[in-house]
């Protein structure tokens, strides 16, 4: 006796790409201005750009957790 | 599924892949800032100029306009003493002037307090004031030679049996543009010399000689008078830039100590291309003496360099406030420029920083520039955010230096290397509406703080401490 399993797959609307693309926009633009900070030589902004990195990244990453494992 | 050794990529695994190659590019690109230093100097890039007359190409959101960012009464506005005028009490508050503002008894005490405070700050090795700082500023005593008509010592056309050059306008702005910023000029601009502009030049020298218009086609000077010829009616307007990571140790020794390096470079430049103008049969008449000749931040402002500021002085799109002005006279025919807004102005309005950080409140908190000057020193005619000069040199001789601090907390002095300072000063730009938030924003990231004197010693800077690859 074989048993099925049906597996849904549901399509991403629109704006959910959307704001993926946003997220990256801004991590990619939140990691320059740390590194260029870095190179600036401005520790304090630095500082603030790569919290928002981490925290944007530990935010996005807990989001795709919870919506691959419903 | 595997057929006959062939993948079948599913359109989800495809995408995701497009995805991280997508984020493995923009990621890659972002730390080009980072990486690139160690492969490549950027400022050994070399393009071409942006149009005919050698300007170079400027950011979008600096246009270019009729008139400056400030409004100028002609008609109310004459030709200025910079030399200080005792019966008239105006005139330059360097110098002499300074003691007929405050007194020769208070000039006398404050010069003793500024050499006492120096030498104490030397023997207690007080950082940015010690031995090895105050040894880097004694080597920009120098004497690099400095005249109204130049070195005059390059061979002329007649020499090599030539005609002078000749070229349309947009060339010969184009060839002195490459000539001065080979010879380390930042940014260059033009002026004519109209009914209007004239005024910009001095009336008397700082040295006290006079300035004179004249149809004699020899420029010449005398014990009491140099002659300009109308001919000559081309101004020639350079920045030289200083070294921002330096200001900001100001206003010690160690800080300040760049303008006076980018002064003698402004000198330096000046001969070199008196001679590079001579060499093509034309006059190039000079600063006689430092800060000379005419106001330089209203031809900066004239020439399309910077707009005027909170500072009274200019700031530029590209360096913020940290450059010098200087200004030559030609009568060789060149392209002029026209003034610009960047915004500027319009942020100095709200945002105040620099007159917060004066110790001695010499800058204006007014919202608004006005027509009232705060003193002799200034030339009316204009509106303006008046500097209240001798609070500002009274302080100069208190911390023996020529402090600097306005210069090195405007939120327009960035080295430019994230992209947050170009967002920012594009939104200056067209969204005044924002400067308050920058200006807020500014002050929470941590910029404009006065930097560690000995960390300083241990830096790996460009040449004279400043990256000329900024603007580029």
């Amino acid at each position: 006796m074989s048993e099925k399993y049906m597996v849904e797959i549901k399509k991403r609307p629109w704006y959910e790409w959307l704001l993926w693309a946003i997220w990256l926009f801004a991590e990619v633009s939140f990691f320059q201005m740390a590194v260029a900070s870095g190179v600036e030589l401005e520790p304090r902004a630095a500082t603030i750009f790569w919290v928002t990195f981490f925290v944007l990244l530990v935010v996005a990453g807990v989001v795709w957790f919870m919506r691959r494992s419903k | 599924m595997t057929d006959l050794g062939k993948t079948k990529l599913s359109r989800r695994d495809f995408l995701r892949l497009l995805g991280l190659g997508a984020g493995a590019t923009a990621v890659g690109m972002a730390a080009k800032p980072m990486v690139q230093p160690m492969v490549k100097n950027p400022s050994f890039e070399a393009r071409p100029f942006a149009d005919e007359a050698g300007r170079s190409q400027r950011p979008w959101w600096v246009k270019t306009v009729d008139q400056p960012t400030i409004e100028i009464d002609w008609a109310k506005m004459n030709r200025f003493s910079e030399a200080y005028n005792p019966e008239t009490k105006t005139g330059s508050v360097r110098g002499k002037g300074f003691g007929g503002y405050v007194g020769a008894d208070k000039e006398k005490e404050l010069n003793a307090q500024s050499a006492a405070f120096l030498k104490k700050s030397v023997q207690d090795n007080k950082p940015g004031y010690s031995l090895k700082d105050q040894a880097l500023n004694s080597s920009h005593g120098l004497s690099v030679a400095q005249s109204f008509l130049g070195p005059q010592k390059a061979k002329t056309p007649e020499d090599w049996g030539v005609s002078k050059w000749t070229g349309t306008p947009e060339e010969a702005a184009r060839i002195l543009r490459a000539a001065l910023r080979h010879n380390g000029a930042a940014t260059v601009g033009f002026v004519e010399l109209d009914e209007n502009t004239k005024k910009l030049i001095y009336s008397v020298d700082p040295d006290g000689k006079k300035l004179e218009f004249t149809d004699n086609p020899e420029a010449s000077e005398d014990d009491t008078t140099r002659y300009i010829p109308n001919t000559a009616k081309y101004v020639i307007v350079y920045t030289v830039q200083m070294s921002e990571e330096t200001l900001k140790r100001a206003p010690t020794v160690l800080g300040s100590q760049t303008t006076a390096l980018a002064y003698k470079r402004g000198r330096q430049i000046q001969g070199s291309i008196q001679e590079f103008l001579r060499g093509l049969g034309y006059m190039g008449l000079g600063e006689s003496t430092t800060n000379a000749l005419g106001i330089a931040p209203a031809f900066g402002v004239m020439a399309g360099l910077g707009e005027l500021s909170r500072l009274n002085r200019l700031i530029t799109p590209e360096f913020g406030p940290m450059v010098r002005v200087f200004k030559m006279l030609t009568d060789l025919p060149v392209a002029i420029d026209k003034p610009i807004d960047a915004g500027i102005m319009k942020f100095c309005a709200n945002c105040k920083k620099c007159a917060e950080a004066c110790a001695p409140g010499a800058l204006s908190f007014d919202t608004e520039p006005t027509w009232e000057t705060r003193g002799g020193w200034n030339n009316p005619g204009h509106k303006a955010y008046f500097e209240d000069s001798t609070k500002c040199m009274t302080y100069w001789k208190q911390v023996g230096t020529n402090c600097g601090v306005c210069f090195a907390v405007c939120p327009f002095a960035k080295k430019d290397k994230a992209w947050i300072h170009e967002w920012v000063k594009a939104t200056a730009s067209t969204a005044p509406v924002m400067d308050g938030f920058m200006r807020t924003m500014d002050d929470a990231f941590g910029y404009g703080v006065e930097k560690d004197q000995e960390a300083w010693w241990h830096m790996d800077l460009p040449e004279y401490g400043a990256d000329s690859s900024g603007m580029l």
